[in-house]
């Protein structure tokens, strides 16, 4: 088969640090090649510069076998590379169809005016194609869920019908659904000959779809797999250049969480997105939280912490009823949000104004006083504690990589020793090595008495970490599962499904 | 390696107003030295037309480091001033015009964040409404309590107060106590934060309508210092009094390095710095005797520039990852 996609001796630096380093790699028409590698290794950059986002330093590229120099990321797709980007890669205040043909509104004009209603019925018809018939296309980007936006941004890309197609990270965004529509996007372009790059922290996806799998670490290419080659161990000891030690995920069975509840919601009703839902959480438990993506779990993470209101029912934490987020951290409740960038970190500000938000109260002086010594301290305790790469803690949250970002996010309630943690996909778009590391963290926490409630979409986490799991579907609680070594997925779908 | 370079970049981007500043007072004393000017004098002249804008700018902090954006600050001094002048006209205090002048400028703070809060406008939207009905205000002021056009205060009543000292120590005080609850206070984090993100803000428990009616207050007692301050000043009052006030107070705050959208870059010096480099700015083309035409183009290009320069520099630190 013809090399479609070639990259050649490709060096990209950011001021002194070198991003990529002598890299060169190449795919195949009716392909799918596969990268991997921890957050930072140079996946996204050296993907990023093929599509058109930024310029390499030196290095050459090739496109069907033409030198590829693609102006910008619409030029790199109108001549048949597209790329579907880890974080929001939509406008949330224009239309979703309006965000499928952005910057082609032109296409849609009648003399001045834009034709709206014929723009709206061909992004419908784009979404359709791509299974994601669900998506109003007249409706505000805004107003989607994270999932939406991301099929949005898949119906923009695919509506070019790109030669080339990189997906970065973007599986670990979405519900089960959601994958299958990128699998058979990825499958469909392989049979017509057409080439996919995929990126991905998910070993068994990347492994399960993927004919082939190029490691980088720091910048450089350690090692290409063949689909032959494939082997779980090996393909993390090349990604992080050691074996990885210790269990990943939990190992124990036997041990019994307290008796104590800490936390009691009864009769939560809010419209379609928890009905009559109830539930209780112990002292020392992790309580997993699984389900499809729009079953109302993460509705019911907000509802938790106060940040929306449920129109019945009650919850409470020791007996004591909290009205708004303030009141709930009060009560010793922290929650990390499934949409990091724009829902737990604010990316414009340092790694120190991040952790210490949250713990004001206990670094001020008298109430109202803060003392840069006092939160120095505090937020280098969380700094030191979680391993959090960068330079110092003035250094900006958008500089660091996503798993660091993440850890800036669990700093942010570890510092005020929140004894809840409503915890929602926290290991989304993570490497394993953090994911190991933030395992390790809930254990810990676990083993303090702290109690977490684990909101994810991941089932072997789920099923790895929860002492009990419920599994919610339309709003409802389905089915109470206990933690068990015989407990596997294919049971727990059952329920979700 | 790669974030410290970032860092570096950022630190000095945040010192290039203060060099701006430094440059401008470097060209400014060179200029004045070449063509004999009286520098004590010149100085004197710059604080005094410097001064009310910086106190009012720095006010102004706390709205926009909010992302927030105020547009009657103008209005609101003049109707503050009028209303002061006639607080001391009935009662020839001039402890109590200033504390009118103060409750007032602070009440009109306080409706257009409140407004904001009940209607869940964009304060912006409410302070344009305040914007009109305020001018309004000032032009019924004048007609039922003033003499002609105008109203006045007896020039000897405030004569003792029109120096720069007791300027320069009105705007120290005001700055000590922004410095203190900006820098040094929940408060200025928990604004900071709130205008870099307001979502992850009230998911991190902070009270946004609470914080941007505090930040009002906070404004609103600058201008009302500022309505004392015009008064001792120019103690005859008309409907144009301060009515550049509110545009030097934006161009102020963005020559000082504030970013426009606010958040955790925000800083209080901004409006000093700014309001001073726009004062020996407008000095220096003074001096060069140049037509008010093309000074104020020079200051329009400058103003763009620096906008573009701060967010392109902060779009560069965003772009790659």
């Amino acid at each position: 088969m013809p090399d479609i996609v070639e990259i050649k001796n490709m060096s990209k630096r950011f001021g002194p640090t070198v991003a990529l380093d002598d890299v060169s790699l190449s795919a195949c028409s009716g392909e799918v090649l596969g990268l991997i590698g921890e957050n930072g290794s140079g996946k996204s950059t050296a993907t990023s510069i093929y599509a058109g986002m930024q310029k390499c330093d030196e290095g050459t590229m090739l496109f069907k076998g033409q030198p590829w120099n693609p102006l910008s990321m619409n030029d790199a797709l109108a001549k048949g590379v597209g790329m579907i980007v880890q974080e929001n890669g939509t406008v949330p205040g224009i239309s979703a169809a309006e965000n499928i043909f952005l910057g082609e509104t032109a296409e849609f004009t009648n003399g001045l005016f834009v034709n709206r209603k014929k723009m709206i019925e061909k992004a419908q018809n784009a979404l359709d194609r791509i299974g994601a018939d669900h998506i109003n296309a007249a409706l505000p980007a805004g107003a989607l869920d994270f999932q939406d936006r991301k099929l949005v941004e898949i119906a923009r890309v695919m509506e070019k019908n790109p030669d080339v197609l990189v997906v970065d990270e973007t599986t670990t965004a979405l519900s089960q659904k959601g994958r299958d529509i990128i699998y058979r996007i990825m499958e469909e372009m392989k049979n017509a000959g057409k080439t996919v790059i995929f990126i991905s922290h998910d070993l068994d996806e990347i492994m399960n779809r993927c004919d082939r799998l190029t490691v980088l670490r720091d910048g450089k290419i350690i090692r290409t797999f063949n689909s032959d080659e494939f082997e779980e161990g090996a393909i993390k000891a090349a990604m992080i250049g050691r074996e990885l030690s210790g269990s990943y995920y939990r190992d124990d069975y036997e041990e019994e969480t307290e008796s104590e509840t800490v936390l009691t919601a009864e009769h939560l009703n809010l419209t379609d997105q928890l009905i009559d839902f109830s539930m209780e959480v112990r002292k020392g438990e992790i309580l997993g939280i699984g389900g499809l993506s729009h079953c109302g779990m993460h509705t019911l993470g907000k509802v938790l912490f106060a940040a929306e209101k449920a129109e019945s029912g009650t919850i409470k934490v020791h007996d004591h009823t909290y009205e708004n987020e303030a009141a709930a951290m009060k009560e010793g409740i922290g929650y990390v949000a499934k949409d990091r960038d724009t829902e737990s970190l604010v990316l414009e500000a340092s790694i120190k104004d991040n952790i210490a938000i949250a713990g004001l109260d206990r670094i001020a002086v008298k109430k109202h006083f803060i003392f840069r010594k006092n939160e120095n301290r505090y937020v280098d305790e969380q700094v030191a504690s979680l391993s959090i790469k960068c330079n110092d803690s003035s250094q900006y949250v958008s500089t660091l990589s996503g798993g660091n970002k993440q850890k800036v996010a669990f700093g942010k309630w570890m510092g005020r020793d929140s004894q809840i943690l409503i915890l929602d996909c926290p290991t989304r778009g993570v490497d394993i090595g953090v994911k190991q590391s933030m395992y390790q963290l809930m254990y810990r926490m676990k083993q303090e008495g702290k109690s977490i409630i684990l909101i994810s979409e991941e089932m072997a986490e789920l099923i790895g970490m929860s002492d009990r799991l419920l599994i919610m579907k339309d709003g409802r609680l389905q089915k109470e599962l206990k933690r068990s070594r015989e407990l596997s997925e294919a049971d727990v779908i059952e329920y979700m499904i | 390696m790669k974030n410290k370079s970032k860092n570096i970049s950022a630190k000095l981007m945040e010192a290039a107003p203060v060099a701006g500043l430094v440059i401008l007072l470097g060209i400014f004393l060179a200029i004045a030295a070449a063509k004999n000017v009286n520098i004590p004098y010149s100085f004197k002249n710059i604080v005094n037309q410097s001064i009310i804008t910086m106190i009012v700018a720095t006010g102004a902090i706390y709205i926009y480091t909010l992302g927030a954006f105020d547009i009657s600050l103008g209005a609101s001094m003049c109707v503050s001033a009028l209303v002061g002048a006639m607080a001391y006209n009935a009662t020839q205090s001039v402890v109590v015009m200033l504390l009118v002048c103060v409750g007032c400028a602070v009440l009109i703070s306080l409706t257009s964040s409140v407004l904001a809060s009940v209607f869940n406008l964009p304060v912006f939207v409410t302070t344009i409404a305040m914007l009109s009905l305020l001018n309004a205000l000032s032009l019924v002021l004048i007609r039922v309590n003033g003499t002609g056009d105008v109203i006045q205060v007896p020039a000897m009543a405030v004569m003792k107060l029109n120096t720069v000292w007791f300027k320069l120590l009105v705007m120290a005080a005001f700055t000590a106590l922004c410095v203190l609850t900006f820098n040094y206070m929940k408060l200025g984090r928990q604004q900071k934060f709130t205008g870099g993100n307001p979502l992850c803000a009230k998911l991190s428990g902070l009270n946004a309508k609470k914080l941007s009616i505090i930040g009002f207050m906070m404004a609103g007692l600058g201008v009302g210092l500022g309505a004392f301050l015009t008064i001792t000043y120019a103690p005859t009052l008309s409907r144009n009094t301060a009515s550049s006030v509110g545009m030097d107070v934006i161009i102020s705050i963005v020559f000082g390095g504030m970013p426009v959208s606010g958040g955790a870059r925000s800083k209080i010096h901004a409006a000093i710095v700014g309001a001073l480099s726009m004062t020996l700015l407008s000095q220096i083309m003074l001096m060069l005797n140049l037509d008010s035409g093309i000074s104020q183009m020079i200051k329009a290009v400058i103003f763009l520039a620096v906008v573009y320069v701060s967010m392109f520099s902060s779009r560069k630190t965003i772009l790659p990852r």
